[in-house]
């Protein structure tokens, strides 16, 4: 036992370590896997609270995802709105959509609620592809670069990265808070049993609603570094096949843990640079394996990891046991 | 967390590091390394093809060396979304090291990869994406277009419409997005130019519709329509076209093509009805140079079927870089090439001969086509008249037509009357050839 927390904390400042100065060592498009890992990360996570700690499937993510962009890209990028403001003003947006938008959605559940929020983002994916005249259509807003901010240029690959890198990991330490407070264990009962919740006296509907606007949070969040990171915005960062990559990527990681949908979108943005580089037809291979992932393991690669190793403990403690029973 | 999982995590992490550190490439000066970046899957995946049985022609002819250096082609295939040419575009810049980017073929992607490069130093080659402000109000010294805007062909078959046909009112129907606007700005100004007198407006979403039966309904075949000009390409164009000849329009109104409608593309699948319809583009299959009766031999053996403009465009432009190259010796230095790419030579061109201007873009022929059965019972389009040396800014000033702004889903507007005079005016206009 005493090993184990030792061991934790030199892993964590390995992994830091590995991450922090990997600029000084790792290939420029490493960076920029790692980038897009950070915002779609963000995003999937987006996904994934709201599977793990409410129960609920959400397909508005990706549009919450986009939103954000769209508000900074229209008033920031074309009206000239200074660079702050202009992006938080663009998170705002999205926070109260999502509010709007939960209120309604949060008072179905299950099935029901899977098809509404899909319904709604194809509302906003129809009305991008198709509003010519504010949002530019299918090609969307175009030309945006990173500022340059307390005298650092974040339109310097490594600067952009680390930038990320601490976002995503603030966001990610937020979630991990949020969970562990009174509030993410109410939602947690919420989950398993709203009716009991209720009773005991709980807003189950505006925990919800609430807890719904936090996802959306780190969505807009995401897609404004995407935003930044590839100059562009347009309908089909809010496209289908978008939201049920991402949904994938959850599923993947395993919905149900923490680092679910980190380790799943590390891995399906992983998988697809390298097998892109072998065929064009790339994305027929990524559908093959995520088949065989939720065939095998419904709770994905860190329910395989868990199991695995249950049984790997249960086999020692079973010995244990023997021996202390002789 | 479980110490299980960041160890997960920490060894996924270093051995994705570890497969990527190795770079693809080793860095070797004995190899040019050109990067396309197209839709070869997709809705317009059948332009995208076209464009690789181009290119690979070009590059054949000087089996893959030049200079004593080999020639590397690295493809990506972005799906014709913007979103993910960006991420290839990247992807070709820092993993496989390109020295010359190339590809594209709608409007769109060529505007976002454009915008993209604007701040990198590397030369991009324009093949297909003909959006105009690439090389107008947007454009870049580093990005070359040897081949077309979106309105320079159609401003001259505009003028051919209203003063040939001698059509003064058009009901047009076009895929809303960039370079559809661009082919009816054009359209518009050579029609009114020339003596039109409106073009009413109608706009589907592109690659959205399934069923076009309800739009063609909707075209009113008694408010004094001369033609319907449908302005789409690819499957749209194949969904619409059909539409109209099943709806027994074709007896009632005209119908005229965009530059891509009667695309070989899409051509071999059109119902036979289509024989006899105008476009204009600035290729013509049939046109009886022995540069173009050359390469189209070579071309139809080795693929089987006519090529289309996307073809003669990829090959085109992939001798541009070649030639260039030459010149050069094989020095890749961006400044260097660019400068040799504005002055090759491509008078020789299949299609007629190509000029550089000094926006980047090409000045060239431009042909009023119209589609015939040939000897085969194959679909083509035998060029009718030629116009000389059209620049995209057409017969305009360059200054006057910047001026304007650029063309969208509504601009200019449909009345001929609401044109600014100094677009109805020019010094010089077109003279049709006849072949």
């Amino acid at each position: 036992m005493k090993a184990q927390t030792v061991r934790k904390p030199i892993l964590f400042i390995l992994l830091a370590t590995v991450l922090v100065s990997m600029p000084f060592y790792a290939s420029p498009y490493t960076i920029t896997t790692f980038i897009r890992i950070f915002y779609f990360g963000l995003l999937s996570l987006s996904v994934g609270m709201l599977i793990g700690q409410l129960g609920v499937v959400s397909m508005a993510q990706t549009a919450f995802f986009a939103m954000g962009a769209y508000v900074l890209g229209l008033i920031g990028f074309e009206r000239g709105f200074p660079s702050p403001w202009a992006d938080i003003i663009g998170i705002v947006f999205t926070l109260v959509a999502a509010f709007l938008f939960g209120m309604i959605s949060m008072r179905t559940r299950d099935m029901v609620f899977m098809m509404i929020t899909l319904a709604f983002g194809q509302v906003l994916w129809s009305l991008g592809t198709q509003n010519t005249s504010l949002l530019h259509g299918w090609l969307g807003i175009v030309g945006i670069r990173p500022h340059t901010i307390f005298g650092i240029d974040f339109n310097i690959q490594r600067n952009f990265y680390w930038a990320s890198l601490l976002i995503f990991i603030i966001c990610l330490a937020l979630y991990w808070i949020l969970i562990h407070t009174p509030f993410g264990l109410a939602l947690n009962g919420v989950r398993d049993n709203p009716r009991r919740m209720a009773s005991l006296g709980y807003p189950v509907y505006w925990l919800k609603v609430v807890f719904f606007v936090i996802s959306a949070f780190f969505a807009s969040l995401g897609g404004i570094m995407m935003f930044y990171n590839t100059g562009i915005i347009s309908p089909s960062a809010m496209h289908m096949s978008r939201t049920s990559w991402i949904l994938l990527c959850v599923i993947l990681g395993g919905a149900n843990y923490f680092w679910g949908p980190v380790i799943g979108t590390t891995i399906a943005v992983w998988f697809e640079v390298l097998v892109s580089q072998i065929t064009m037809r790339y994305n027929t291979i990524i559908g093959i394996v995520f088949v065989l992932v939720v065939l095998f393991s419904p709770s994905g690669i860190l329910g395989i990891a868990n199991s695995w190793w249950k049984r790997k403990n249960r086999k020692s403690k079973n010995q244990i046991n023997t021996t202390q029973n002789v | 967390m479980n110490r299980k999982l960041l160890s997960l995590l920490s060894l996924l992490m270093i051995v994705s590091m570890l497969l990527s550190a190795v770079p693809a490439f080793a860095a070797d000066d004995n190899e040019i390394r050109i990067g396309i970046i197209s839709g070869f899957t997709g809705v317009f995946a059948s332009f995208g093809n076209m464009q690789r049985t181009g290119y690979e022609m070009a590059l054949e002819e000087v089996n893959y060396q030049v200079a004593g250096k080999t020639i590397k082609i690295i493809e990506e295939d972005d799906q014709l979304n913007n979103e993910m040419a960006i991420t290839k575009t990247k992807k070709l810049l820092e993993q496989d090291k390109i020295h010359i980017l190339t590809g594209m073929v709608s409007g769109d992607e060529g505007l976002a990869v454009g915008d993209f490069m604007k701040d990198k130093n590397i030369p991009v080659v324009v093949m297909y994406s003909a959006s105009e402000d690439m090389t107008m109000r947007a454009a870049t010294p580093n990005v070359i277009r040897p081949t077309w805007t979106g309105a320079q062909p159609m401003d001259v078959f505009g003028c051919f419409v209203a003063k040939e046909l001698g059509y003064k009112r058009i009901y047009h129907i076009g895929e809303d997005y960039s370079y559809p606007y661009n082919q009816l700005g054009g359209f518009k100004r050579g029609f009114c130019r020339c003596g039109g007198e409106e073009v009413k407006t109608v706009w589907h979403p592109s690659g959205g519709v399934d069923d076009f039966s309800s739009i063609v309904a909707a075209i009113p075949t008694d408010q004094g329509y001369d033609a319907v000009l449908y302005n789409g390409a690819g499957s749209d164009a194949l969904g619409f076209v059909t539409a109209y000849v099943e709806l027994g329009m074709m007896d009632k109104l005209p119908l005229l093509g965009q530059s891509n409608t009667f695309e070989q593309s899409d051509l071999p699948n059109m119902p036979k009805e289509v024989e006899g319809l105008y476009s204009g583009h600035l290729y013509a299959e049939s046109l009886p140079t022995p540069q173009m009766k050359e390469w189209r031999a070579r071309y139809e053996e080795k693929y089987n079927r006519i090529p289309a403009a996307a073809a003669e465009f990829a090959y085109s432009s992939m001798r541009l870089i070649i030639r260039a190259l030459e010149a050069t010796n094989g020095d890749t230095d961006p400044a260097k090439l660019i400068a040799a790419m504005k002055k090759v030579d491509l008078t020789d061109d299949p299609r007629g001969p190509v000029y550089i201007d000094e926006y980047n873009a090409a000045v060239q022929n431009v042909y009023i086509r119209q589609v015939q059965v040939d000897d085969q019972g194959r679909l083509y389009n035998q060029g009718l008249y030629t116009v000389e040396k059209v620049s995209q800014f057409g017969p305009y000033d360059p200054d006057v037509y910047l001026a304007q702004p650029p063309d969208t889903g509504d601009y200019p507007k449909d009345k001929c009357s609401d044109m600014p005079a100094e677009m109805l005016t020019v010094d010089k206009d077109y003279e049709f050839i006849p072949w």
